[in-house]
């Protein structure tokens, strides 16, 4: 017998431990150092993360898991995302019935839905958090100020997602949403219209065209937020992503405060000085220290290793977040009104929830609240780390000295403003209640959303003035920011109504 | 030396049970405990002890336990009720209870499931698959399920009233009847016909509960609910209401709303229609005209009554004349209630009736008219007036015995608006001198010349008469005349 056809047999024979090997190429539980650090950069999903990690990143309450929980819920969406496409289709004549179908008749359609929009909604939630997480641990600052900006256009792009699913139910909600929506793309008209130059440049006009495809939410605008929704952005989501997880890596992990000279005997136990150098000595190449490990001129890097320890916790979080929109999915339906109907429209007519502390303002004046504010407050995030570039505090909650009064009295700063000014426009009315032939262009310039930005803008001079510090002022306009998005979101959710009206609970609104 | 993922992989252990305990749940909940699978299981015991014969317990050999639901795309109809309703067309299950019991009479012989759908005529969301969601009051669905009585009123759909049994459709019968009897058409437009005073009614059934003001109603918030209490107290539930009370019982309350939810233009193919039905639409291109006091009753009696007395009304804060009054027809000219009923009087409440607004036909004003007229005595011939008017007195006159009342320069007051451009251009000066004269009879309107005491001379009417001219020129001969151009083609309704 030749020995291919015995070697085809033994190779036959061997098939299950070769295929075994094939996929698990360390045959076993890594045990050593040495074979962990394989398991993480031979394996494609883990080598971004590098092969240690310092202690402090496992800390739970340095990052609260936030980013991963971001992760993972957008994770989720496109597991769930795939499912609810097989069944879904894109036509306004058939999208609410195949909604419906999704929730009656397919095998736990209705709980993949649920589970789709509710991993949505956490994950814009995450999004925002996170960034006030990597704010006030002063995360952004050298060499992170790109991943910042990085991050400014992931929650943009997570915002975009989140919107363009909205209107894919064809339903009322989803209509008179992006209805409302597609004049806020239009807010430009207001200024060109009270300059009185829309005939020749529109480009409010012009960029609700661009997003409806047609002057109103029609087939056109479905199939166009369809493709964002289902390819564009979350292609270009998972691009800007591998940067945003590729930069952790070459900017060194997790910010992190320098260890001290003397650092930490091993992780966990009790803090010990490894080296205190004596000053009246000179040291040579080497010096003992007490430890495993030597190491020249500064302290052990006290990290661990990354497998197991990081993805036991990325893991964590990672069903964490499963586990929590599970349960959210499993007591409450994903909202689907009637069938889109032009002519009943919803009275209020709402945006998306993130979106409403936006409507509050273009309820003011649609070109402040709609396009200059959203643009300053963009502008803005993105030059802090540019503007702050005093190191200190880096991977530290409230890190720099008197960093924390400061934050306490912004907070109860724009807490006192952001109320006043809603108890003010409610009250009293603004402007055109009060001089109504007044021309349209100085409402655009003062109304209540432009005085909170030019109040805040002051306070944070102020705060620059008297802190002398950079990253103070940038923490009172951050939780200006924080604080006057979360009011402008909560007023504009529960307490305006029909036709815009302050209620103070929706019980009392005439119309139901 | 503590490890420092062990919290992790605790945080790990008990996400993962949660997890997997809400998968195995859910899994549970949506397919083997959904609610059709449960009722369908049970359908199945009731199948097997009624299979006495072959034929029965073939019938329960068949059965499977499967999402069922009928298509009828040429009614938009997807409708899932028989996945629950699984013995609707089994005689056998009379006795049954619900949602296992057959349909009952004998409606479905005429008018089978596979055809029809369910929603068609019970409305309620076809689409789902539990009875709550099916029954879609408390859910989003723009049209949720009639309540038993009122189901009738889907019939209107393929059926005219007048042609089915009326039996089977007593408060649409009722319904209909009312609305003549209560005279809506005075203010509401149905079919084309009807006052513009208030919505036209063509599409009501169509309305959701979105469209209607539900503030003041005690849920449940449904569109028939709304209806019924709006009939018993129109201002009650809408507050700035212009309707006047129709005084009905909560027994006729109910039979108009069947009739308003009768109201529907819906798109239903020709195939499904009742031949009584295309007569009926073909009819509404092609009206017959309605008699002279068919007219008065549907479109007038709203607001003028039985139109010999004239009264006040509270909500129009306004005087509604006598028009039927004996002084008044014989007074007034033909040309000059045609053109007061053609283009309605400005300033009051009282609409135009033309084709293009009010929809009467040419035939049918003129009906109304001789309807009017009947019982008037042939008016005698008015004495000339031989004297000469003088505005400036007549208006000095106007504004001490008459501005009271029709206000200052004719705006209208409590009384008609002398200066509308309508009086101004069709009344003639004898009827303006004979109701000066006579009054008008059953209205506020008094005699200023009574055989017993005489409050204006010839001269001094002859003065007024100057002066309510001087508000507009005599009659142009043009309004008189039938002037209202053709329809232009196309705008018939």
């Amino acid at each position: 017998m030749a020995t291919a056809p015995r070697e085809f047999i033994e190779n036959l024979r061997h098939l299950p431990q070769t295929v075994k090997d094939a996929w698990f190429r360390l045959g076993k539980a890594p045990e050593s150092e040495r074979e962990e650090s394989q398991a993480t950069f031979h394996n494609l999903f883990l080598h971004i993360h590098s092969v240690r990690v310092h202690v402090r990143t496992l800390k739970p309450t340095l990052t609260l898991g936030l980013g991963i929980m971001a992760t993972s819920a957008f994770l989720i969406t496109v597991i769930t995302g795939a499912l609810l496409m097989v069944y879904y289709k894109p036509s306004t004549d058939l999208a609410y019935q195949s909604i419906k179908d999704i929730h009656f008749t397919v095998s736990t359609g209705r709980f993949m839905r649920n589970i789709h929009r509710w991993a949505a909604q956490l994950m814009v939630l995450a999004v925002l958090l996170h960034m006030a997480r990597v704010f006030f641990t002063s995360s952004y600052k050298k060499p992170r100020e790109f991943n910042w900006v990085v991050g400014l256009g992931l929650l943009v792009m997570t915002l975009a997602l989140s919107f363009t699913g909205y209107l894919l139910p064809w339903d009322q909600l989803a209509y008179w949403a992006i209805t409302i929506g597609s004049n806020i793309a239009n807010s430009p008209r207001e200024l060109t219209d009270a300059i009185g130059v829309t005939t020749w440049m529109d480009p409010g006009g012009f960029q609700k065209r661009l997003l409806l495809g047609a002057n109103f939410v029609g087939q056109d605008a479905l199939i166009r937020f369809y493709v964002l929704h289902v390819f564009v952005l979350p292609a270009a989501l998972v691009v800007l992503l591998s940067v945003h997880f590729w930069r952790i890596r070459k900017d060194g992990g997790m910010a992190r405060p320098e260890d001290p000279m003397g650092g930490l005997a091993e992780w966990g136990g009790e803090l010990k000085p490894v080296f205190e150098p004596v000053a009246t000595k000179t040291y040579g190449l080497m010096a003992l220290v007490r430890g495993k490990r030597a190491t020249v001129n500064r302290g052990p890097e006290n990290t661990v290793m990354s497998w197991p320890h990081l993805f036991w916790a990325e893991l964590a979080v990672f069903m964490v977040t499963v586990a929590v929109t599970l349960i959210l999915s499993y007591y409450s339906d994903a909202p689907l009104k009637e069938l889109a109907n032009p002519a009943i429209p919803e009275n209020p007519a709402k945006a998306p929830w993130y979106f409403l502390g936006l409507q509050e303002l273009v309820s003011y004046s649609a070109f402040m609240g709609g396009l200059l504010i959203p643009v300053i407050v963009l502008f803005g995030l993105a030059l802090i780390p540019f503007l702050d570039r005093r190191p200190g505090g880096e991977g530290r909650w409230f890190g720099t000295p008197g960093e924390r009064p400061v934050a306490v009295k912004s907070l109860f700063f724009s807490l006192a403003v952001t109320v006043g000014m809603l108890a003010l426009t409610v009250n009293y009315g603004w402007l055109r209640n009060w001089f109504p032939g007044i021309h349209q262009l100085w409402i655009i310039l003062i109304n209540p959303g432009s005085l909170l930005v030019l109040i805040f803008a002051a306070w944070s001079l102020y705060v620059l003035q008297r802190q002398d510090s950079v990253r103070h002022a940038a923490v009172g306009l951050f939780i200006c920011f924080l604080v006057s998005f979360t009011i402008l979101t909560y007023f504009a959710t529960v307490h305006r109504g029909p036709n815009w009206k302050f209620f103070w609970w929706p019980s009392q609104w005439p119309v139901h | 030396m503590t490890d420092p993922s062990r919290k992790y992989r605790w945080l790990l252990l008990i996400t993962s049970l949660l997890t997997i305990l809400y998968l195995v749940t859910a899994a549970v909940r949506e397919n083997y405990l959904a609610e059709w699978r449960v009722v369908q299981r049970d359908y199945r015991q009731i199948l097997r002890q009624k299979a006495t014969d072959d034929r029965g317990r073939e019938l329960s050999g068949k059965f499977r336990e499967e999402l069922k639901q009928v298509s009828v795309p040429a009614l938009n109809v997807v409708d899932r009720c028989v996945g629950c309703h699984n013995g609707i067309d089994d005689p056998r299950m009379k006795d049954q209870p619900q949602p296992h019991r057959s349909h009952p009479g004998d409606i479905l012989v005429k008018h089978p499931v596979d055809r029809f759908g369910c929603t068609v005529c019970h409305h309620g969301q076809g689409l789902a698959t539990t009875y709550s969601d099916a029954k879609a009051e408390d859910v989003f669905w723009d049209y949720p399920l009639l309540p038993a009585e009122l189901t009738e009123a889907t019939c209107a759909a393929c059926h005219t009233a007048d042609k089915l049994p009326a039996d089977q459709i007593p408060l649409l019968r009722a319904g209909a009847q009312l609305y003549r009897d209560k005279s809506c058409g005075s203010c509401h437009k149905l079919g084309g016909k009807g006052g513009t005073l208030g919505p036209a009614l063509d599409n009501e059934g169509a309305k959701t509960k979105h469209q209607l003001i539900m503030a003041a109603l005690r849920p449940p918030h449904t569109t028939w609910n709304w209806h019924e209490a709006h009939f018993r107290d129109p201002s009650g539930v809408v507050a700035d209401s212009q309707m006047r009370n129709p005084t009905v019982t909560r027994k006729e309350a109910l039979a108009l709303t069947a009739f308003m939810l009768a109201q529907w233009k819906r798109d239903i193919p020709e195939s499904y229609l009742a031949p009584d039905k295309i007569e009926q639409k073909y009819q509404a291109i092609h009206p017959t005209p309605l008699s002279g006091e068919l007219v008065y009753r549907e479109y007038c009696q709203g607001c003028h009554g039985n139109g010999t007395y004239g009264r006040w009304d509270k909500i129009f804060k306004r005087f509604i004349p006598a028009i039927r009054g004996r002084g008044f027809v014989a007074a007034a000219s033909r040309e000059y209630l045609e053109a007061n009923i053609r283009q309605g009087r400005p300033g009051t409440q009282m609409p135009a009736w033309d084709r293009r607004a009010g929809g009467l036909l040419p035939d049918e004003i003129a009906a109304v008219i001789t309807y009017l007229k009947t019982g008037a005595p042939a008016s005698e011939k008015l004495a000339t007036m031989s004297v000469r008017g003088d505005v400036t007195r007549g208006h000095i006159l106007f504004l001490k015995s008459c501005a009271g009342c029709h206000g200052a320069g004719g705006r209208g007051g409590v009384a008609p608006e002398i200066g509308n451009p309508v009086f101004r251009q069709t009344a003639t000066d004898e009827f303006i001198i004979r109701t000066i004269r006579h009054g008008r009879t059953g209205t506020a309107m008094p005699a200023f010349q009574r055989p017993e005491a005489s409050v204006l001379g010839d001269q001094e009417i002859a003065d007024l008469l100057a002066f309510v001219r001087s508000l507009a020129p005599a009659p142009s001969a043009a309004v008189s005349q039938n002037n209202n151009p053709p329809l232009p083609s196309g705008a018939q309704r």
